[in-house]
């Protein structure tokens, strides 16, 4: 009984805090407010694109049960109805397959669905009309109707070539409901009446069984959920041993992977990992930040409170019964808030992303209230693990020390008392010496979120759009064909023929038309590539790329991409070695080589060649084995990744010749791809006109233009910027908002002081302007750490992760930092002048009256 | 001469039911090197009145008039640039600048003035409140009675022409309490300063040139110059 009233009282005296100070309240619960928004629109776009993908897999599937049963028995289906562990169980009865021809591109199942809930379960249940009852009744996807060319309606005549395990016949049944078809289903699903099932499927008599039985039809496939989603595996089988004990004839189980599968690739993960952690860091940084300084603030009260006989575990409690005031009020706005934001930066995502059907990605009640459930869990969280801290110094604090804290250092150091003026700066100076723990604390999460503010900036800024599209295109359009890098045959590269090369030459406005020509063939090796291969072979003794060298070395050739090309493809080769003359390599007697790839992509092998030695090829198609032709090196450089083959030996050559020599060496007229330029304004010209070409129904070749690349890409920053904008801005602010707290709460904390100060004969101006020094200081010793970690942060973290990424290019930079620093300074100009105007509408003598 | 004078000081705390009149027309004059002492009882409006004589409160209506100056004429910064030149405050409790040592403290106002600290003197006053071991202490390591007298010593380094001290020897003993006060009228007496000293204590009281006694905010006895 005491122990509760005594609570009461801890609460009663927690409320009367909150109340009597209300610009802690605000600080706080924007901080809570922000916090939460940041974790709520993360947890709803990490939410709603895992569930998203999972649904999606879902119909890829055609089935959102957790598990099922495969061609089963109804005495089976019963089974599991009974036992205690599944739910929701639903069946179909297997009949057959469509194979009308308009069903080529594919499947579709003919089945009966044991009630709506079976239909709705494959996500194949009527929309329109209903489930069928008739024996001649059907009902069918959209898609199942737009490939017979029927329209969508109740009552149309459908026409089904039926295929019941080989025993094809003919069927005209009648439309009673349709739904919209699922384009990613592996397969699509027409109802039949159970009329009809019985008439050509009928319940088998024995167990299925495919060795001496390959018989379907009359099967029921059974699908259960169990209570939730953690170990379907574990499950299913203690369920099939439950039901069938050891027994041979256990049916087959079928688990769906929606569930199954990591949904989330672990790039995924670690990223909203990662976003966590910093948001917390975020919210901790500043929450505990105002905790720090007002209870600082409040010692004196705490310090009373124990004198009169508070234990610090009351004091404690009180803390944190406020914290949690905070809490109930500030998290719902944020939740509110968050998802709001979420919501349109998921879009902007779905947007850049494209590829998802909408209806998979639209976030349900159950999948808001997660998401909900899990912002609250982390704030809170956040805001208990912030106060902490904060709450134990509130505890622990002395009486009597408390009586007379000031936050400052007891050690005072001797120090030559005579020459010293006091100024406005000296005596700040001396406070921010004098109370150093404060000033460490504020700094330091100022620090914080100007280095994360910055190192974000940074990581935006090195998406280099160049790099991205000169990674996919040279030149503004590139003729290809569609699957390039998965073929194997040369022949196969070479699509583009002359005539269509001559088409392409006469549309208006092309500037330059450059065919690539591409053979594959063989290096011959002599004496000094030879010897470098020797060495290469040493040294890559023990790795996988030995077994190619060894071949090389035992052959003296290796495989070679042979490419003839045009001078102007020359323009865009960027050699890594040697000089390349176009007139000199007109003549034929010259050839570009690679320099080598082993292993790793950035890991390169020393050049077989160098500039200056001869080259010679061999074995190109159409061409006698023994044939060779040399070349001498002209320059080291490899071929831009657009216009090549796109795949890579294990340890190939690559030598880039003028299409004359090419001609010459080979009978093969059809070029791998075409790069192409436009004149200036005739871009869209250019692009109609070669698409009308690559357009055409039988073209194996597509075209890929600078632009849509340029605008795939500006999608794509768009998103992140978005995204990371959203963020800075929100961590930005975090700071500022910290800032503006510490200098305030600075200043009411020390109203008494600076009364007394004023009293004895500091004027409101030199207060003033020892309270802007004061904020200043702030300022230029958070301007200094920011630049400090900020610039080992990023060269030890951001440059390692960022390095990977081909479309990035990093260059640090200190521009948030230099843009905050003048917003901190005009803030510790403003903010002092405003705040001691405030509490100089006070009187001198009231002020002094104050505790 | 006159030095400190008031007319029909007059100090209204508050509105409606809550409305406390701390001081009702007072008239009060002090001359020049005259040690007064204020007494009456607690609530009586005594420390009320001490502000306004040193300008740090304005009163509802009337004048103070220092050296002839009335005060309340000027603007905020002039009347604080005016009290650190001609007037040494002591506090009854709160009184040191906690981030500042005790020497610090003590030549504050001056320093604050721009001037070069008389250290002889300061050093003499130090010497006679005994602060002369602590001078490198904070405020937090003093007792209630060392940090008093750092206040008094603040007060009167600076050579105001008026010291204002509320219960200056409130946390004192008497033996200190007679040494405080001998040293207020000594240095009052050395740069003719005038002293205006609240206090409770009727032997401390005693020893002043004249005894102000107020009740409910009204002067009752003292408010003229003995003669
Ligand atoms: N800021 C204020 N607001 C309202 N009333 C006040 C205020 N300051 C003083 N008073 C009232 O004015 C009256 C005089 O106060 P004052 O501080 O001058 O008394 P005092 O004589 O110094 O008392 P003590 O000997 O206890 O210090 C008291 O009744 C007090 O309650
Ligand atoms: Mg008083």
């Amino acid at each position: 009984m005491t122990k509760v009233s005594n609570k009461k009282v801890i609460s009663r005296l927690a409320f009367r805090e909150l109340r009597s100070n209300r610009r802690m309240n605000i600080v706080v619960i924007l901080s809570i407010v922000l916090t939460c928004v940041l974790f709520t629109a993360l947890t709803s776009i990490g939410g709603s694109l895992i569930n998203g993908t999972q649904q999606e897999t879902m119909r890829q599937v055609g089935g959102d049960r957790m598990a099922g049963l495969k061609c089963v028995l109804p005495e089976d289906y019963e089974k599991v109805c009974e036992d205690s562990t599944t739910c929701d169980v639903v069946y179909r009865v297997i009949v057959g397959n469509a194979v009308n021809d308009a069903f080529k591109n594919f499947s579709v199942e003919i089945n009966y669905a044991g009630d709506e809930n079976a239909a709705k379960a494959s996500f194949c249940n009527q929309t329109t009309g209903k489930l069928p009852e008739n024996y001649d009744e059907i009902a069918v996807s959209t898609l199942v109707l737009d490939a017979l060319g029927l329209p969508h309606e109740l009552g149309t005549v459908v026409p089904v070539t039926l295929n019941v395990d080989g025993e094809v016949s003919e069927h005209e049944f009648k439309l009673c409901g349709y739904w919209q078809g699922e384009k990613v289903a592996m397969a699509q699903e027409c109802w039949v009446s159970k009329a009809f099932a019985d008439k050509y499927a009928p319940t088998p008599t024995k167990q299925f069984n495919t060795l001496e039985h390959p018989v379907y039809a009359g099967y029921w496939q059974v699908d259960f959920n169990y209570a939730n989603s953690w170990d379907i595996e574990g499950k299913t089988n203690a369920l099939i041993s439950r039901l069938y004990g050891n027994s041979e004839n256990a049916p087959d189980v079928g688990i769906n992977w929606a569930y199954t599968t990591s949904n989330a690739d672990s790039g995924m993960v670690v990223g909203g990992i990662v976003m966590i952690l910093v948001i917390f860091a975020a919210g901790y940084l500043i929450i505990y930040n105002i905790f720090y300084i007002n209870i600082s603030a409040n010692i004196r009260s705490y310090g009373l409170l124990k004198t009169i006989g508070t234990t610090s575990m009351q004091i404690r409690r009180m803390v944190r019964v406020q914290a949690a005031v905070y809490c109930v009020i500030g998290i719902p706005f944020g939740l509110i808030i968050g998802i709001l934001s979420g919501k349109i930066l998921f879009k902007a995502i779905m947007v850049t992303m494209n590829i998802y059907s909408a209806a998979s990605y639209a976030i349900s009640v159950k999948l808001l209230v997660m998401i909900c459930l899990a912002s609250t869990a982390f704030t809170f969280l956040t805001v208990m693990i912030s106060c902490r801290k904060p709450c134990k110094i509130a505890g622990s604090v002395s009486p009597i020390e408390a009586l007379r804290y000031n936050e400052t250092n007891i050690n005072a150091k001797k120090r030559d008392k005579k020459t010293r003026t006091i100024s406005p700066l000296s005596v700040a100076r001396n406070n921010m010496l004098r109370s150093r723990k404060k000033t460490i604390v504020v700094v330091l999460s100022l620090t914080l979120s100007m280095v994360l503010v910055n190192t974000l900036f940074t990581v935006l800024r090195g998406v280099d759009m160049d790099k991205y599209v000169s990674a996919q295109i040279v030149g503004d359009f590139i003729i290809m064909h569609d699957k390039v890098s998965t073929l194997n045959y040369d022949d196969q590269h070479a699509l583009i023929t002359p005539e269509q090369l001559e088409y392409l030459n006469t549309i208006d406005g092309v500037r330059q038309v450059s065919p690539i020509y591409f053979r594959r063939g063989k290096l011959v090796f002599h004496e000094e590539p030879l010897e470098r291969l020797n060495t290469l072979c040493d040294k890559y003794a023990d790795t996988d790329e030995h077994g190619s060298l060894t071949n090389a070395k035992d052959n003296g050739t290796i495989p070679t991409d042979i490419y003839g090309v045009t001078d102007d493809v020359l323009n865009v080769l960027e050699p890594a070695d040697g000089k390349i003359d176009p007139t000199k390599w007109q003549s034929g007697k010259y050839a570009i080589v690679n320099t080598y790839y082993l292993g790793a992509e950035d890991e390169k092998g020393e050049p077989l060649y160098s500039v200056g030695d001869t080259l010679t090829l061999s074995s190109m198609k159409g061409m006698d084995e023994d044939t060779t032709k040399d070349f001498e090196v002209m320059a080291l450089c490899e071929m831009p990744y657009a216009i090549s083959t796109q795949s890579y030996y294990l340890f190939g050559g690559q030598v880039i010749i003028p299409e004359s020599t090419y001609s010459e060496m080979t009978d093969n007229r059809n070029a791998m791809s075409v790069m192409m330029n436009a004149e200036e304004n005739c871009f869209d010209d250019v692009d109609k006109q070669i698409r009308y070409m690559t357009d055409r129904s039988d073209s194996q070749v597509i075209v890929k233009s600078k632009q849509t690349y340029l605008e795939e890409f500006s999608d794509f920053t768009k998103m992140i910027k978005l995204v990371g904008g959203t963020l800075s801005g929100i961590l930005a602010l975090i700071g500022i908002l910290n800032f503006v707290n510490a200098v305030v709460t600075g200043i009411i904390s020390r109203k008494r002081e600076l009364a007394m100060m004023n009293a004895v004969g500091m004027t409101g101006g030199q207060l003033k302007k020892m309270l802007m020094w004061e904020g200043v200081h702030y300022a230029a010793l958070t301007a200094v750490c920011s630049v400090i970690i900020g610039f080992l942060l990023d060269n030890v973290v951001v440059k390692s992760i960022t390095g990977d990424l081909f479309f990035f290019t990093h260059h640090f930079t200190f521009m948030p930092i230099l843009i905050c620093v003048p917003i901190l300074l005009l803030l510790s100009a403003v903010i002092p002048s405003v705040a001691y105007q405030t509490i100089c509408r006070d009187s001198v003598v009231n002020r002094l009256r104050e505790n | 001469m006159e030095v400190l004078k008031t007319e029909a000081l007059t100090k209204i705390y508050g509105e409606g039911e809550s409305k406390v009149t701390a001081l009702d027309n007072a008239n009060l004059s002090v001359r020049q090197g005259e040690f007064a002492a204020i007494v009456g009882t607690s609530g009586s409006g005594k420390s009320t009145l001490l502000h306004m004589l040193g300008g740090l409160d304005r009163p509802t209506s009337g004048k103070v008039y220092v050296e002839g100056k009335d005060i309340f004429t000027l603007k905020d910064e002039a009347l604080t640039i005016f009290r650190r030149r001609k007037i040494g405050f002591v506090f009854q409790s709160f009184n040191l600048v906690p981030t500042l040592n005790v020497y610090e403290n003590i030549v504050f106002p001056i320093q604050l003035d721009g001037n070069d600290v008389d250290d002889k003197f300061v050093n003499e006053v130090i010497g006679i409140l005994g602060l002369a071991d602590m001078q490198n202490r904070l405020p937090n390591q003093l007792s209630g009675g060392q940090q008093q007298r750092v206040a008094i010593a603040r007060a009167l380094a600076a050579k105001p022409a008026i010291v204002l001290a509320d219960e200056p020897t409130g946390n004192l003993d008497s033996k200190t309490s007679q040494d405080v006060l001998s040293l207020l009228k000594v240095t009052g007496q050395k740069f003719s300063q005038t002293i205006v000293m609240i206090t409770h204590n009727e032997a401390i009281a005693q020893m002043a040139d004249r005894i102000i006694r107020i009740e409910d905010g009204h002067i009752i006895k003292g408010g003229e110059p003995n003669d």
